[in-house]
């Protein structure tokens, strides 16, 4: 199985495309994918250590998919990253086990920090 | 008592100072409260007066009236009795005279002595006859008796015999005659058989006359004499001259009844002249009865019932409008407060609308641009990256520093974006109780080690007797959290804050958070409030920390209030009810869309 560190789920092509670059500056290698139902096959077929997931999505909604996400492979932390996102939102990701909600625009150094986290938590 | 007077007075509406003028203005029903007050004073004052005052003056002009009829009736009565008298003494003695030329021979008549004895019986009768003579025809005096020797004397061109000549008796006017001497003569006519005719004629001293009259006369305004059909006075008169002196009054017309009227005589004096044409049983007489009463004398009785009335109607009016003006201040008082209460509410609510609208207004805005922003702050990232990997740029500072900017003002952006959205976000209220305590402290763990790196004083007292409150915790965490972030951000390193609580009766909590930094001045107190508002440096403060913590405080069911003096510190009181109101809960939408 393939394995690769993150999977950025994000309708904005060129921001996920932008953010997967920086990521992979920074020696982590990166898949994009730009709708929902892609982000969940994906997942299906391989592993991923952080899911950055955006809640506007063309196919279905964010939510949907990362309740999708957490019944295909429950253990995998998921931070829900959006430009939109409201405090209803918010309250139900964490319900469904987001590991963060954050708005865009996004640090880097940030999302760096919780992958290194998650890195230590996992060796 | 007087002090309830006056507080009732006092007008509420010129206790507003310009500034809520402003205000409060536009929201006010009624802008010219002082002219309500003084419409109504007048309105009702005019509808409760005029009634009075129309009713006392015409029943004060009926009094008027009935006592000038009175008046007049009294002259009247006064004038006839004294006709009365007048006639039947000029009467009496015109009988008598009568009486003799009908009972006496003409030889007795003519002979002096008789006629002597005859004058003396006479005075006997009536007295205040001077004389007695018997004239024939042609005007030659036949016989005397009396005190002059005036037989033979012709009085064929004398008016009095002229006039006798076609009459059966006559009374002249006062007559001063050959002797000088006021007197009457008073006349008969008797026809003999062989129808030659003879005067029986005698004089009358008018002392009698006088005597007759004065005992008349009734108080001291009242005035009895008598004059001739010309206005000559035939009797002194006490206030109208003395005898053949011209009356100075207009001399009245001839009516055979007696007759009293109202006028003024030459001194503006008000007078009722009641007078009477005097004739008697056989022939008219040139008197005319005058009886002049003062109106002033007789008015004693009615002046004092004026000046009754005049007092009872003062008294009214001035009762009437103490009553009125204490009544129309209060209830104009009343709308006032009403009025003003209904204004404020209206102020609050158009501020709510305000705060509302520029909540959906910056949901939207904040929607917009936060994709936009992300994608260039991710792009100049990516391109920073670049630079700095590639080994040509790396030291390149210049460009970094650009980029940085870039990054930096997206940042910027991006904080502003997501208080927008903090500022317009729908949030339901999940009541629990919360221990204050634990909140505080909760809020306080995330700002410790700033505050031992910055050597400040953080003190924190929740009394024992202060009740778990029955609010939204992650509310009040967030309000307790923006004003501890307002604090930390005004106070110098070593300076100290101080988060307490107290009680405000049973049913409201009070969290006080005060600081000694820098504090604000007063005029801008009324403006933290509002969004956008800051004093901080361009770039650093949005001005939406506190509207928002307004918003939660209201979402609360709560108010917020802040004291604060430059240089000294700011005291923000938070007051939250003990138990929310769940009624109040529909309204949660008011802030934001």
């Amino acid at each position: 199985m393939k394995h690769s560190d993150l999977l950025i789920i994000d309708d904005e092509t060129r921001y996920a495309d932008m953010l997967a670059r920086r990521l992979e500056l920074r020696g982590c290698r990166c898949e994009v994918c730009y709708n929902g139902g892609d982000g969940i096959r994906i997942i299906e077929n391989e592993m991923f250590l952080l899911v950055v997931l955006d809640l506007q999505l063309p196919d279905i909604y964010g939510t949907e998919v990362l309740a999708r996400i957490k019944k295909i492979r429950p253990d995998i932390p998921v931070i829900i990253l959006t430009g939109h996102g409201s405090e209803k939102d918010r309250q139900q990701c964490m319900k469904q086990g987001a590991y963060a909600f954050i708005h865009k625009p996004l640090n880097i150094e940030k999302l760096l920090a919780i992958l290194n986290e998650i890195r230590e938590k996992s060796a | 008592m007087s002090y309830g007077i006056l507080s009732k007075l006092k007008l509420a509406w010129t206790e507003l100072d310009n500034d809520q003028k402003e205000q409060l203005g536009p929201y006010l029903t009624f802008t010219d409260y002082r002219e309500i007050w003084a419409m109504g004073i007048f309105l009702l004052g005019a509808t409760a007066l005029l009634p009075l005052l129309i009713v006392t003056i015409i029943h004060y002009q009926l009094i008027q009236t009935s006592v000038n009829s009175e008046f007049i009736l009294r002259t009247e009565r006064l004038t006839s009795n004294t006709r009365r008298v007048v006639t039947f003494f000029l009467d009496e003695r015109l009988d008598a005279l009568r009486f003799t030329v009908n009972e006496i021979p003409y030889n007795d008549l003519t002979a002096s002595d008789r006629l002597s004895e005859i004058l003396s019986n006479l005075k006997l009768g009536f007295g205040g006859l001077t004389d007695l003579s018997v004239i024939d025809h042609k005007g030659t005096q036949l016989a005397y008796a009396g005190p002059f020797k005036l037989k033979g004397k012709d009085y064929s061109r004398q008016p009095w015999f002229i006039a006798n000549q076609k009459k059966d008796s006559y009374v002249s006017p006062i007559f001063k005659g050959y002797r000088n001497v006021p007197h009457i003569i008073i006349a008969v006519k008797s026809v003999r058989s062989d129808g030659t005719w003879f005067i029986l004629r005698a004089t009358l001293e008018i002392k009698k006359l006088m005597q007759t009259l004065s005992s008349y006369k009734t108080g001291r305004y009242a005035d009895l004499f008598l004059i001739d059909r010309s206005g000559v006075l035939q009797t002194p008169s006490e206030f109208y001259g003395d005898i053949y002196q011209k009356l100075p009054l207009e001399t009245p017309k001839y009516s055979s009844r007696t007759q009293a009227v109202m006028t003024t005589d030459a001194q503006e004096r008000h007078i009722i002249m009641g007078y009477a044409f005097i004739s008697a049983k056989t022939t008219d007489t040139p008197f005319v009865l005058i009886v002049v009463k003062q109106k002033d004398g007789m008015m004693g009785v009615w002046r004092r019932m004026q000046a009754n009335i005049k007092w009872f109607v003062g008294f009214c009016i001035l009762t009437v409008i103490i009553v009125i003006t204490i009544a129309c201040t209060n209830i104009v008082n009343r709308l006032y407060h009403a009025d003003k209460a209904k204004a404020e509410t209206m102020a609050l609510m158009e501020q709510s609308c305000q705060l509302a609208a520029i909540g959906q207004l910056s949901a939207g805005v904040a929607h917009e641009i936060n994709n936009p922003l992300a994608l260039i702050s991710q792009t100049a990232g990516y391109i920073k990256d670049l630079f700095v990997i590639k080994e040509q740029y790396r030291n390149d500072e210049e460009l970094i520093e650009n980029i940085d900017s870039i990054m930096e003002a997206v940042d910027r952006c991006g904080r502003i974006t997501s208080q927008l959205l903090g500022f317009s976000r729908k949030f339901d209220i999940k009541t629990q109780n919360v221990n204050l305590k634990e909140t505080i402290f909760d809020v306080l763990v995330f700002h410790q080690k700033e505050a031992q790196y910055r050597n400040l004083n953080l003190s924190v007292d929740v009394p024992e007797d202060i009740p778990d409150i029955e609010t939204d915790q992650g509310k009040l965490q967030q309000i307790l959290m923006n004003l501890v972030n307002n604090a930390f951000q005004a106070i110098d390193d070593g300076c100290s804050l101080d988060i307490h609580a107290t009680r405000e009766g049973s049913d409201f909590v009070n969290i006080v958070i005060s600081d000694n930094g820098c504090g604000m001045p007063e005029e801008n107190l009324d403006k933290i409030f509002e969004p956008f508002f800051t004093t901080k440096a361009r770039g650093e403060g949005t001005g939406l920390g506190l509207p928002i913590t307004y918003g939660l405080v209201k979402k609360l069911n709560g108010s917020i209030s802040v004291k604060s003096k430059e240089n000294e510190g700011t005291t923000f009181i938070v007051t939250l009810p003990v138990r929310i109101q769940k009624e109040k809960d529909g309204n949660e939408n008011s802030i934001g869309g």
